[in-house]
């Protein structure tokens, strides 16, 4: 088949170089942590590409295992198939050079929650990008308005607080800094539609929506339980019966791990000073013993291999 | 007339331009990746080479633009000028109640196909999408919608109520639609031919056994039932779908397993049928080669697939009192002598008796019935690009003549 000879733009002329339209096809995700795998596997299965960077190769296969092992799982649980699998990886490129960037219509930051790193990256990004390019944190807990100032593209820089599994997830909240502009949310709003979920605008405030409401329950439960109200199983199937919950509140801290719901709390702690954000001295105790829920085999629960609490 | 037939996807747009007096294709071809910057467009001329371009399309307007500049380049097209496209016809996946056979797209139309977007909300919104895209291009071509699910439309109340309350039907349009109608239309009047009667005459059950796998009783030239219902999955077993089960089954799964709607729905559409039974294959000649190297689970599946469609035949035999014809078509209906061997057996009792050389040996519209056989066994490719451009002519005719009409008096 005669293949590159022809090209699409001489059937037309060439009238349809429309550059203006922001158009999002190659989407870069720098860091491919639990959070970069879910948001790249999100981007690559609504049909788009995806370049992850990592720091080094040694990551990238670590990345690249896990994102695998990942979608294996949902095979096995039959809400994927083999071939979605296949289609999925092969959109998703892999680099350890930041530059390589250069060539994405979008950015998206998923690195560890640390002020000094995702600065060091934005800065770098911001000479490496071209000059329209929106950049995107998903921080949860640290100051996008303070991020944004040290790039020369405050107008483009906007949060997209995805959750945990992503994939699963379809909400994100999309988080204003103080100079984003309207068309920078309009722009991320479709990207979002695109990628299928369903955007709820938030203005930067610590814990936004869904931490902010969901952490102090999580905590609460920690006091009942530390107060010997109630064991945690009971507590969790009053909350699960009582209230329609899907999972219980000592159950849901275990999966989202509780190094993250300390830190959470701490943050809110800290940043709003309401005594209600004070973390629950059982949470402290389980960290300090790196007890850190699913993904060590016990926190308030324990766990086997497939993460299924042993009763 | 020259008809463009368009069957318009989320991503995708396949086309075939048909001259309806040769009842040929001229070209045929399909654009995918539509919104991407590497989209790729494929054409295929008759009798000349298949071409393959990549570049960006970012929507239904530009892809057909790139359609119809395709057919009128100098060296893969087929026509000088625009204007030698007489007319377009659509494939539309849902006509909802409204529509009971094919119908000149006007804005009324339109209208009634917005309405119908809840009920295929994957299937609708794109065919839409093709129609406004054509009339941008061709803004004085008449345009046609040719529906799944029209054929089947005047099925009566017996057979597309559900047992469910009265009320979610009058208050969600629940009920059976039935899908391939395009493809049963067509099958059964082949048959027709073949019997030399109208298949107004007759009674005919035709099982279109493809990807997507449905059966229809087709009495006296209408569809009085079929196997599809509110969604292609209900019916026969298929690829990758369940086909028909106990509800409670999924609703005793999502408890155990702890699925979610969307996980339930990729396990019954995705994970089920034949690949689901045989972990081997979705594909049914993958099938029958395993069972040839004596997997157990792939004999199960083509057990369950063809013991449905047994079944079918005998409950729709007796839904109509009787039958004249069995209609195999669709890549398994058309190509898997194991099937049709299958489903036949030990049907003599109802006068089914196929001839196993004949139907061994099939070529085009194959009569594969023994001679002493009550029941005609047909096979018949389907043709569902050159019902919609018949139809399409059809509709376009009629109106042109009731127009000069008309304009005369």
């Amino acid at each position: 088949m005669p293949e590159e000879k022809l090209k699409l733009e001489d059937l037309l002329g060439g009238v349809h170089r429309n550059e203006e339209l922001e158009r999002i096809d190659y989407v870069a995700i720098i860091g491919g942590g639990v959070m970069g795998q879910g948001i790249a596997q999100t981007i690559a299965s609504a049909g788009l590409d995806v370049l992850i960077v990592e720091v080094s190769e040694e990551h990238i296969k670590t990345s690249q295992e896990n994102l695998s092992s990942t979608m294996e799982r949902e095979i096995s649980r039959w809400s994927m198939t083999q071939s979605e699998m296949k289609s999925i990886l092969s959109r998703i490129k892999w680099s350890v050079e930041m530059t390589d960037v250069a060539e994405c219509d979008l950015i998206i930051e998923a690195v560890d929650e640390d002020y000094d790193l995702k600065m060091k990256i934005f800065k770098g990004l911001d000479k490496i990008a071209r000059p329209h390019t929106i950049f995107i944190s998903n921080t949860s807990t640290l100051s996008l308005t303070k991020i944004a100032d040290v790039t020369n593209r405050k107008d483009k820089i906007i949060g997209m607080h995805f959750l945990n599994p992503v994939p699963k997830v379809p909400l994100v909240e999309l988080v204003r800094a103080l100079d984003t502009s309207d068309k920078t949310v309009e722009i991320i709003k479709k990207f979002a539609s695109k990628i299928g979920k369903k955007a709820i605008p938030v203005y930067e405030y610590p814990g936004f929506v869904t931490t902010r409401a969901i952490v102090p329950l999580l905590n609460e439960a920690m006091h009942i339980l530390l107060e010997g109200i109630a064991t945690a199983a009971d507590i969790d199937t009053a909350m699960k019966l009582g209230y329609n919950f899907k999972n219980g509140p000592l159950e849901m801290a275990d999966a989202m791990g509780l190094d993250e719901v300390l830190a959470w709390m701490q943050t809110l702690w800290d940043t709003l000073g309401e005594p209600r954000y004070r973390p629950s001295p059982i949470l402290r105790k389980l960290v300090r013993e790196r007890k850190l829920g699913k993904k060590t085999g016990e926190g308030f629960f324990k766990y086997d291999a497939d993460g299924k609490i042993i009763n | 007339m020259k008809v463009l037939v368009l069957n318009c996807g989320s991503s995708s747009i396949k086309y075939q331009f048909i001259d309806t007096a040769a009842q040929s294709a001229l070209a045929k071809g399909m654009v995918e990746r539509i919104g991407m910057s590497s989209a790729i467009l494929t054409h295929q001329p008759l009798d000349k080479e298949k071409i393959k371009i990549v570049g960006e399309i970012l929507d239904h307007s530009i892809a057909i633009e790139y359609v119809i500049a395709v057919l009128l380049s100098p060296n893969h097209g087929v026509i000088k000028d625009k204007s030698e496209i007489d007319a377009v016809g659509h494939r539309v996946v849902h006509g909802g109640e409204t529509f009971s056979g094919s119908v000149l797209i006007t804005d009324q139309v339109m209208k009634a196909l917005k309405d119908n977007i809840e009920l295929a909300p994957l299937h609708n919104p794109p065919n839409i999408k093709g129609i406004q895209a054509t009339k941008e291009h061709l803004p004085e071509t008449p345009q046609v919608g040719v529906f799944d699910t029209s054929f089947h439309i005047k099925m009566p109340p017996q057979a597309f109520l559900y047992g469910i309350p009265y009320e979610l039907y009058k208050k969600y349009k629940i009920r059976r639609y039935g899908f391939h109608g395009t493809s049963h239309r067509f099958v059964s009047q082949r048959a027709g031919i073949m019997f030399g009667k109208p298949f107004q005459e007759l009674k005919i059950i035709t099982a279109h056994l493809g990807n997507g796998c449905s059966m229809a009783a087709v009495d006296h030239g209408h569809s009085i039932d079929t196997t599809m219902g509110f969604t292609p999955l209900e019916g026969l077993i298929m690829g990758t779908r369940s086909g028909d089960m106990d509800p409670s089954v999924i609703l005793y799964i999502m408890a155990k397993e702890g699925l979610s709607l969307s996980e339930a729905n990729t396990l019954l559409n995705k994970h089920s049928g034949l690949i689901g039974i045989s972990g081997e294959s979705s594909d049914m000649r993958e099938i029958e080669e395993a069972i040839a190297e004596g997997h157990k689970k792939a004999k199960y599946a083509f057990d369950v697939f063809t013991y449905r469609i047994k079944k079918y035949v005998g409950s729709y035999a007796a839904a109509m009192g009787g039958l004249d014809a069995l209609v195999f078509t669709g890549g398994i209906g058309e190509n898997s002598i194991n099937v049709r061997k299958e489903v036949c057996r030990d049907m003599g009792f109802l006068g089914i008796k196929i001839d196993q050389t004949k139907n061994e040996n099939v070529k085009g519209e194959t009569d594969i019935s023994a001679s002493d056989s009550k029941v005609k066994v047909l096979r018949i490719p389907t043709n569902e690009e050159l019902v919609i451009a018949l139809d399409t002519q059809q509709i376009v005719s009629e109106e042109l003549t009731s127009a000069r009409a008309a304009s005369s008096h």
